[in-house]
């Protein structure tokens, strides 16, 4: 039965993830030939003074790139859930719902770490390439707010589409657009190390919340 | 007389002995102020074949949605297969077959892929079931269902119901979409798998023709809620149409005993449940000027519309 869930999550994101996989390359890559360049025009102690001093990130162009992949995630998974009302030949299906749901954001959700990870490491790759790995580690540690982004965004665009109800759509988009402003705060090294644990915490609770439009979704009244 | 109460008194159950398939008690719904219904009851029993028929914007999906929990009642109950509509069991889902309205599939999967995916969910899954209807189609198995015309999806959809071997179908609409050749085709499928017996079927359709030779029983249900129930065949024996003249004075009316009058077709025509001397009793007391005509033969879709009018 888990075999069979997994087939459809995986008919319904095949294409999503092979694009996907392939902007995530292509970013990485373009990340990679970016710092490379700024090497070849500049001298080393510039781009240090800039990175080190001034505190400029060098890598910021894959920031919204884990809240693009979650959200494209979630409307790839949810979109063809909610066209013409599908929802409910899945409701239908001799499961409980809850798991049901639940074991759709886990295949999202995982797909989203995977990227998540290549993400990650090929950032702390492309950067030890040029810096000490310490700045290779900060990249990472500063990327993770990022990265958080793209649960949140993951999670935000499900609520949206599951949701039934145009109010409660809304407060949900509301919430998390919030959430994802508040990650895209601050723009420095490692200005989330404190909070992030916190904020990580706060954005498990999508994970139960993810039942209520579906619960909704199946009682309206 | 008023109409419901009219129609309150033709209601002639079922066999009371059955154990319901599907019992619904003083069932009240509404959408915002809108009333659906206010007071319905009724009862499917198990091994039954059920038509529920009336005209658009009368509840029928409303109640099949209600049958099957996608909505909560305002009032009363619904229980399928002994279970609340509304907390159905994955074990009670099990044995239900439903057929949402428009054939409602995954589009993004293909002819194998949907039954592969199925397949799991049910343990009395029968395979041949779905592929001896599929094959039909003379489609390669990876075809996609969001490629398919409205009839093929049909095909697919009602082999996946079959395949589940349910012990209960619930049908919303069958029909719609589908050419004559598909329908035939559907329902003799479906006959077919009634055949083996034991099964339940509750079925919504607006080709009220198809019903003829498919169910046991039928439902009329008017708006606001008024609701007829009764076996097919006493409904075929019993409603009668008759033309009729008016020398003088104003038309007759649905009145108890006239069920329905019809003023727009060439010959004028009423309908009732009375025999021919008991309407004629009638009219000479409650409508004089009214000369009764022959019987007319009618087709179960003429019926339909001389219970229910027109518009």
């Amino acid at each position: 039965m888990l075999r069979a869930m997994f087939l459809k999550e995986w008919l319904k994101l095949r294409w999503a993830l092979l694009g996907l996989l392939l902007v995530h390359v292509a970013m990485l890559a373009y990340l990679f030939l970016s710092v490379r360049h700024q090497f070849q025009v500049e001298h080393s102690e510039m781009i240090w003074y800039w990175s080190f001093e001034l505190r400029r990130l060098l890598y910021d162009q894959v920031m919204l790139l884990p809240a693009l992949t979650g959200a494209v995630t979630a409307v790839a998974q949810f979109g063809p859930e909610m066209v013409g009302g599908r929802f409910r030949l899945s409701l239908h299906l001799p499961v409980r719902g809850d798991l049901l749901v639940w074991s759709w954001v886990a295949v999202g959700a995982g797909v989203g770490a995977v990227l998540a990870v290549l993400d990650a490491a090929g950032l702390y790759g492309i950067i030890a390439l040029f810096f000490p790995r310490e700045a290779a580690a900060s990249a990472v540690l500063t990327a993770l707010p990022w990265l958080l982004g793209g649960w949140v965004a993951y999670f935000g665009t499900t609520l949206v589409l599951l949701e039934p109800a145009m109010r409660q759509r809304v407060v949900y988009l509301m919430l998390g657009l919030a959430f994802l402003g508040l990650l895209y705060l601050q723009r420095g090294y490692q200005e989330y190390d404190r909070i992030l644990p916190a904020l990580a915490a706060l954005s498990l609770l999508f994970v139960p919340a993810v039942i209520l439009p579906a619960h909704r979704y199946r009682h309206r009244s | 007389m008023d109409r419901a109460v009219t129609l309150e008194a033709a209601r002639v159950r079922p066999e009371a002995d059955g154990t319901p398939a599907i019992e619904v008690r003083h069932l009240a719904h509404r959408y915002g102020s809108r009333s659906i219904y206010s007071d319905l009851s009724f009862s499917v029993p198990e091994g039954r074949v059920v038509a529920l028929l009336g005209k658009n914007g009368v509840g029928k999906t409303t109640l099949i949605r209600l049958l099957m929990g996608y909505l909560r009642p305002v009032g009363g109950a619904c229980r399928v297969l002994g279970e609340p509509s509304h907390n159905l069991s994955p074990a009670t889902r099990a044995r239900i077959g439903l057929l949402f309205e428009g054939h409602l599939a995954y589009d993004f999967m293909s002819i194998a892929e949907i039954e592969r995916f199925y397949r799991p969910f049910y343990p009395r899954w029968r395979r041949e079931l779905y592929y001896d209807l599929v094959d039909r189609l003379q489609l390669p198995y990876d075809h996609k269902i969001g490629n398919m015309s409205c009839g093929q999806r049909s095909q697919v959809v009602l082999g996946l119901i079959f395949a589940q071997d349910p012990d209960l179908m619930i049908l919303d609409d069958y029909s719609m979409g589908l050419d004559a050749g598909y329908r035939r085709l559907f329902l003799d499928y479906l006959k077919r798998y009634l055949d083996q017996g034991d099964k339940t079927v509750f079925v919504t359709s607006h080709v009220v023709q198809d019903m003829e030779s498919l169910v046991d029983d039928v439902i009329f249900l008017q708006r606001g809620g008024a609701l007829m129930q009764m076996p097919l065949a006493e409904f075929r024996a019993r409603f009668r149409s008759f033309g009729f003249r008016s020398e003088g004075g104003e038309p007759p009316r649905p009145d108890g005993v006239i069920e329905g009058v019809d003023l727009h077709g060439r010959e004028h025509l009423l309908y009732s449940f009375a025999t021919p001397e008991r309407l004629a009793e009638h009219l000479a007391r409650a409508w004089p000027g009214v000369r009764l005509g022959e019987e007319r033969p009618m087709t179960l879709e003429d019926a339909f519309i001389g219970l229910t009018g027109k518009y």
